[in-house]
């Protein structure tokens, strides 16, 4: 029997994406949550309870079935979660990227792959990805889990800044198939820039920036909140400015000479949304203004939304640059790749380019100059490179990878498993060489 | 989730965001199903024709008991007569068609939604041939035992199905390859043996479990794997089962996916020792914690170069 696809999985804070390798897009994309009947909500550690034959008084009858209760199969994952939250206690098992709740994770798994995937583990290998500077026990306990409870073939755990370099090979843009480069990836909760050598990421040069899709939207609500005449229903508030972002948000080169074009020809840049309320289903004109290219400029100039974090992003990617090894600094810049939802706005590849160009030509006229002009420094080329599968890059990147030949001689067995524990969760094969 | 859905609901969503998308996309799925079952999706010529096929290791077997007159019945009009290379069955659906219909009144939309849904079914109905050859079987008023069908569904595990004058027995055997799945598999088993003794699940069809040993029915096949991680569980319907064509349908469904609702109690119930276990670390620790010494009087130690310390206390393990 020929090999079944494997089955990538991508567990990250707001969504989770999966599918099975081979395909350009994840089958499901659902928010990481699980409704449970649990009581215990707001972050008490819900402790399952004990079977009842297992405490004292236990009644006489004889099977197990009356002794115990079904709670634990009792929930419900994504979507599904979100609209049962008025009989169930939702919690998000991923909290910042890294796995915090190992009984919920466990459950979610169980039924994204029993219900949502619908494949019998046993029979396919597993590809899950991990953040930046996941603590290696995670990993242990997640190849704990797959290994043990799902009995899985094999698994590889890749780190999400990875793929989502392997995934840009698709784009016309990037000319030679290389793992360096440096990462952004602008998701929902958070935005990472991670720069990544040969495949190895670059840890103590990584850098958070506490703007990401959520800020924007709360950012366009905000606005829309100021200037609207007609006052939208504060239950659809947050819904009408997400789709505006996503609709008509763009990024213009200049904000000054922006307004000026806004206020001259009004009507080719004003834009009008319909929608309807959704409670009492009349339709409602919202007008669409300078949110339109003042959402995504957040980036540029944090200060507009922010007042203790102030450095726009292209200096965050030039300073990550800057702090990594000498050696791998004009591979970093040549190769700057975007990754998440948060990064699909119009041009905005194009801004953050010329931004770091700028930057980065500075700084080399200034050594010329200091110099006294005896020295000449090669032009450093600044490439920032967007591409089609930017929104679920880690994923496409993930599918890619698992479709390899390679996929089947990294990854970890069961067999290796059961031989030396979850410690080999802690070892990437694909460093061999360099040991 | 107790039950798993007969429907692919994988297979469903894909299919219902082509019906329902405004926007004609060149589409490449595969996808895979319980039982080794593979979809391939796609658009080969034009992108408003969609094409299904599936890829079924035991198609022959199941060809043999009907399953080519159940996909007429079922989906006649989207057959094609030429199967995918490397599949077993093609389907072919005409976007523009549904299109047209869904814009026309919000039941076109149900029906497409009803559609998907039933093309999600095809694995199961594909499945349900042996089941339904055997309830005919029955009908006839078989003076002797019918023919035994013999279903490979996976690749060392198999169904047996077998008529008989009052009743039809369905046999599975089923594989485990880890020895601690071999003792859930045997607990869950024997609970659904007691289970049956409930007023309320009285009616339900007797469940026989056995650990290496084959049936007697199927005792006699060649080629029976004789090993300690074999299960044969073995269930007889009557004809209250099957007598009725809903509740038919509904044992045909149920049944079929048995060896899967097996598998996934045990990794269900797997998951719930392991979450009492980490609930038991946790008290554990707790416990542990209260015996660590007080340190917060400890005096600043100072090394030889003059600068000074405080001796870490006793960290506590990273609990997972």
């Amino acid at each position: 029997m020929s090999r079944l696809a494997p089955v990538v999985i991508d567990n990250g804070t707001g969504y989770t994406k999966m599918g099975f390798a081979g395909n350009t897009n994840p089958q499901f994309v659902i928010p990481t949550v699980i409704a449970t009947r649990d009581s215990g909500a707001g972050g008490a550690p819900n402790v399952p309870k004990k079977p009842a034959f297992l405490s004292a008084g236990a009644s006489a009858s004889s099977h197990l079935a009356s002794k115990r209760g079904i709670e634990d199969l009792d929930f419900y994952i994504g979507d599904e979660a979100l609209s049962h939250t008025k009989t169930y206690a939702h919690s998000y098992p991923i909290r910042h990227g890294t796995i915090e709740n190992w009984d919920h994770m466990e459950r979610y798994w169980e039924q994204s792959i029993f219900k949502y995937l619908r494949c019998e583990p046993e029979d396919h290998y597993f590809l899950l990805t991990e953040p930046p500077l996941n603590p290696p026990e995670n990993r242990e306990a997640t190849a704990e889990i797959f290994f043990e409870s799902f009995n899985i073939q094999g698994m590889y755990i890749a780190v999400q800044a990875v793929l989502a370099l392997a995934a840009s090979w698709t784009s016309g843009k990037s000319t030679d198939q290389t793992l360096t480069g440096t990462v952004i990836d602008a998701g929902d909760g958070v935005t990472h820039v991670i720069p990544v050598a040969e495949g190895y990421v670059i840890g103590s040069s990584i850098r958070h920036i506490p703007i990401a899709g959520r800020d924007i939207t709360a950012f366009v609500q905000q606005l829309l909140r100021d200037h609207q005449e007609i006052a939208i229903p504060p239950e659809d508030s947050l819904d009408i400015a997400r789709r505006i972002k996503e609709q008509y948000s763009y990024v213009c080169p200049d904000i000054v000479k922006e307004f000026k074009k806004f206020d001259q020809e009004p009507h080719k840049y004003f834009k009008q949304f319909d929608t309807v309320n959704s409670i009492t289903q009349k339709p409602y004109t919202v007008d669409v203004g300078f949110e339109r290219f003042l959402a995504p400029e957040i980036f540029f100039n944090p200060e507009i939304v922010s007042s203790d974090f102030l450095t726009p992003l292209p200096e965050v990617v030039d300073q990550v640059i800057q702090t990594s090894p000498i050696d791998t600094r004009r591979g970093l810049y040549r190769n700057i790749v975007l990754s998440g939802g948060s990064t699909m706005f119009k041009d905005f590849g194009k801004r953050l380019q010329r931004d770091i160009k700028h930057i980065v030509d500075g700084r080399v006229h200034q050594s010329e100059d200091l110099s006294g002009g005896h020295l000449k420094a090669k032009p450093i080329d600044v490439n920032v490179i967007a591409h089609k599968k930017q929104r679920h890059a880690v994923w496409f990147g993930g599918s890619l990878m698992a479709c390899t030949d390679q996929f089947y001689s990294i990854s970890h067995t069961k067999a290796e498993y059961e031989e030396y524990g979850p410690s080999i969760a802690r070892h990437n094969r694909v460093f061999n060489s360099l040991a | 989730m107790i039950l798993l859905e007969p429907n692919s609901y994988i297979l469903e969503e894909s299919l219902l965001q082509r019906f329902n998308s405004e926007k004609k996309e060149a589409v490449d799925i595969k996808l895979v199903d319980f039982d080794g079952v593979t979809y391939h999706l796609s658009t080969p010529t034009s992108r408003s024709e969609l094409v299904l096929s599936m890829a079924v290791p035991c198609f022959s077997e199941l060809v043999a008991h009907g399953a080519q007159d159940i996909l007429n019945r079922e989906y006649g009009a989207h057959l094609l007569p030429e199967t995918e290379q490397g599949y077993h069955v093609s389907m072919k659906f005409d976007l523009e068609k549904t299109d047209q219909d869904t814009a026309l009144s919000h039941a076109a939309v149900l029906s497409s939604a009803a559609l998907a849904k039933h093309v999600s079914l095809l694995k199961r109905n594909v499945f349900a041939a042996p089941f339904e050859k055997a309830f005919k079987e029955w009908e006839t008023e078989l003076e002797q035992p019918g023919t035994l069908m013999t279903v490979h569904y996976r690749e060392e595990e198999a169904i047996y199905i077998r008529a008989s004058e009052d009743r039809v027995t369905v046999i599975f055997s089923t594989l485990f390859n880890e020895e601690m799945d071999r003792i859930f598999g045997k607990v869950f088993l024997q609970e659904f043996v007691d289970a049956r003794r409930l007023p309320s699940i009285q009616n339900a069809p007797q469940v026989l479990y056995s650990n290496r040993e084959p049936p007697l029915e199927i005792r006699h096949l060649p080629n029976l794997k004789d090993d300690e991680s074999v299960g044969y569980v073995t269930f007889v319907l009557f004809p209250r089962h099957f007598e009725h064509p809903e509740v038919r349908g509904k044992t045909i469904s149920d049944i079929q996916l048995f060896r899967d609702y097996l598998h996934y109690h045990i990794k269900c119930s797997k998951a719930y020792m392991h979450s009492r276990m980490r609930a038991r670390v946790q008290d554990f620790l707790k416990v542990l914690n209260r015996a660590k010494p007080d340190r917060t009087g400890t005096a600043e130690k100072k090394l030889a170069s003059g600068r000074s310390f405080r001796p870490n206390p006793i960290s506590s393990r990273p609990t997972v």
